[in-house]
């Protein structure tokens, strides 16, 4: 490739790279802008004055504002937004993750009918939109008296995660060539020994690929949040923070350092896991 | 120090019968090999004397100790896949030490001995290397030391050969011989390559379509098959079979007088066997040999293979050195060796004993 065209070809990457990073970039400059900057004409993309101001109000609103009576600001919720989308996240995860890594690995090692069946039925739940079974789910959830618990969104989570994540695994643990299993049953190893010492190694990228989509999606989730989900000390993070928009006025700095904080978790997430990742969505191409 | 005793297996999948009411024993410290076409229930033998698979019916017998029933890690058995079935996600020192690590040998001993068994195989420089940065021969070598450092009683192999290339595999039937006939395990050795089979084995067991056909020497299957299925498998070029007749007591292939009797009770129709090397060229009208034309000359190296048709689709092939020179549809006469010929009834398919055929007089045709 000559020259020219290599360069031709970073400066097509670089605009594009350029224009998907803009809105993360954008929304950095604003939660770094005091109040009056925000809205000035022309706009500035490097802040004149930068300021922690929101992120201050954000991550130590709470304790400031515990003042008895009506006036407590949604920032002071924050940091409880926070948590609960941790615990909800990492609960529907750890949930999906083990339950679709048995399940797929008894449909890719034991015999039954129908066994080759499983894995599409699973993941033809995808083709519904979930609006259609969040308020069916929403009622399970009032019959099973849980409504407005962190439990209910772990719950809802772990249905729109699981299938996917077993059809993951599944197409994982089926380029495990079974022999491996077999070596390890004559080595003498018991059944346990060979699915925690030679099986799960070999699905390790698979479970962290399933393990990182799991909590894009509950982590990101809006919907389930919103429905299920009513007091506002419960609320996830992406519920929680449209409160920074009254109806008639959005604080654009609190909504931008949110979602400066928000990303940061996934983020760095990725960053670690980017690897692996790969790995993972390169199933099946696994050999003995 | 430990025989094999199989009596009465079978195992079915489903309706498929792969194996039929199969006897066999295996003599201590011997070298047997398992051979057969592909499908013919080699593999499924060998996973039911792991414990891999459970038999239908009938029983398995190490020594005195009963084992069908058994889990395979209870049998005190290694085997070699024929896709070696390395752990990946080990090292190669952990993969051959893997079973030694399950069983709770401390790690000095461990160490210890996988080291050993490495140095055997020539492979201590590849012992922190995973199994994908290993070559395929590589591979067979770990595969071979994770077999050899339990020390077990009985080495079951599955085709390990097969996914080498010609050279390598020749070098390694060597040196598994030579580590057989070192170590003195019991070991039976799967494979469909009757080279393989000749050079390596003191017996060899020819299976076909779940029964065992003939259980013997390399030297026995080949000059005594026992029925037309072990004559017609093993030894290349094939064996010719051809129709024959017993004509009060004389066999005749398509009219012609062979010098040899047929044995007493011999059916009237037979089929005569006989391996392309004992077969020479003559020239037609000599009293002993069949007429025919040349249907067909192919040169193999330093030999020469010519066929030749006595009768309508009837063809013998003769190895002839290569210089002998032969023209298509030339009339020629091929002579078969009266103390090689091999007759077989049709009906049966099992061989006439051996000694009753007798070699007789030539008498002018
Ligand atoms: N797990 C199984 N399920 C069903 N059929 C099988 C299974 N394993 C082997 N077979 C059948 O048994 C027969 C013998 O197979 P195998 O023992 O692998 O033959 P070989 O090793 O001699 O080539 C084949 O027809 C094969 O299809
Ligand atoms: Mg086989």
């Amino acid at each position: 490739m000559s020259r020219w065209a290599a360069a031709l070809i970073y400066a097509v990457l670089g605009a594009v790279t350029f224009v998907v990073c803009f809105p993360l970039l954008w929304a950095i400059s604003t939660s770094l802008k005091p109040k009056d900057e925000i809205f000035r004409w022309p706009p500035t993309l490097i802040p004149e004055t930068i300021t922690f101001e929101s992120y201050r109000e954000l991550l130590f609103g709470g304790a400031v504002a515990s003042a008895p009576g009506a006036g407590v600001p949604p920032s002071a919720y924050f940091m409880d937004w926070f948590v609960n989308s941790v615990i909800v996240s990492v609960g529907s995860t750890a949930i999906s993750i083990t339950v679709a890594t048995l399940a797929a690995y008894s449909l890719t090692r034991f015999r039954f009918r129908g066994q080759r069946a499983v894995p599409y039925v699973a993941i033809l739940g995808y083709m519904i939109p979930s609006v259609i079974f969040v308020f069916p789910m929403f009622l399970t959830m009032v019959a099973l008296d849980l409504p407005d618990t962190l439990l209910s969104l772990i719950l809802g989570y772990v249905c729109i995660t699981l299938p996917f994540c077993l059809w993951l695994m599944w197409a994982f643990f089926r380029g495990v060539p079974i022999e491996i299993e077999e070596a390890a049953l004559v080595d003498g190893a018991t059944r346990l020994q060979v699915f925690r010492q030679i099986v799960l190694p070999v699905a390790l990228p698979g479970i962290i690929a399933a393990s990182i989509f799991s909590l894009i999606v509950s982590w990101n989730d809006y919907l389930f949040g919103r429905v299920f989900m009513n007091s506002m000390d419960k609320l996830p993070l992406t519920v929680g923070v449209m409160h920074f928009f009254d109806g008639t006025h959005v604080d654009w700095g609190l909504m931008m350092a949110s979602s400066v904080l928000m990303t940061l978790p996934m983020a760095i997430l990725f960053g670690f896991m980017q690897r692996h990742l790969v790995a993972g969505f390169g199933a099946g191409a696994v050999k003995g | 120090m430990t025989d094999v005793a199989i009596r009465g297996l079978s195992k079915s999948f489903g309706t498929n019968r792969v194996l039929k009411a199969l006897d066999l024993t295996v003599p201590s410290r011997q070298f047997v090999t398992l051979l057969g076409p592909s499908g013919c229930g080699k593999t499924t033998l060998l996973r039911l004397i792991a414990g891999l698979e459970q038999p239908t019916e009938g029983e398995i017998r190490f020594g005195e100790r009963r084992v069908d029933g058994l889990p395979p890690g209870e049998r005190n058995i290694a085997m070699v896949f024929q896709s070696y079935a390395l752990y990946p996600t080990m090292d190669v020192a952990r993969n051959i030490g893997y079973g030694l690590e399950v069983r709770g040998t401390p790690k000095a001993e461990r160490r210890e001995r996988v080291g050993a068994v490495a140095k055997v195989l020539e492979i201590l420089h590849l012992l922190g290397r995973k199994p994908r940065e290993l070559s395929g021969g590589q591979r067979q070598r770990v595969a071979l030391g994770r077999a050899m450092v339990r020390k077990p009683d009985i080495f079951l192999m599955d085709e390990p050969l097969s996914n080498l290339d010609a050279k390598l595999r020749a070098a390694m039937r060597g040196e598994l011989r030579r580590f057989h006939l070192d170590l003195g395990t019991t070991t039976i050795y799967v494979t469909h390559d009757q080279l393989e089979a000749m050079t390596m084995s003191d017996l060899v067991v020819v299976m076909n379509e779940g029964v065992v056909q003939q259980i013997g020497t390399p030297e026995e299957v080949y000059a005594r098959p026992a029925n037309l299925f072990v004559a017609g498998f093993i030894g290349t070029p094939p064996m010719n079979l051809i129709p024959a007749r017993n004509e009060g007591g004389r066999v005749t292939v398509e009219g012609h007088p062979l010098p040899v009797a047929a044995p007493a009770g011999a059916p009237a129709e037979l089929i005569l066997g006989i391996r392309p090397q004992d077969v020479s060229m003559a020239t037609p009208g000599e009293p002993g040999t069949i007429p025919g034309k040349v249907w067909m000359v192919e040169l193999i190296g330093s030999e020469r293979l010519i066929e030749v048709e006595i009768a309508p689709k009837v063809r013998v092939t003769a190895e002839v050195r290569a210089s002998h020179r032969a023209a298509l549809d030339d009339a020629v006469a091929v002579r078969l060796d009266p103390a090689q010929i091999h007759l077989f009834d049709p009906a049966s398919g099992q061989a006439l004993p051996r000694e009753a055929v007798r070699e007789v007089g030539a008498r002018p045709a």
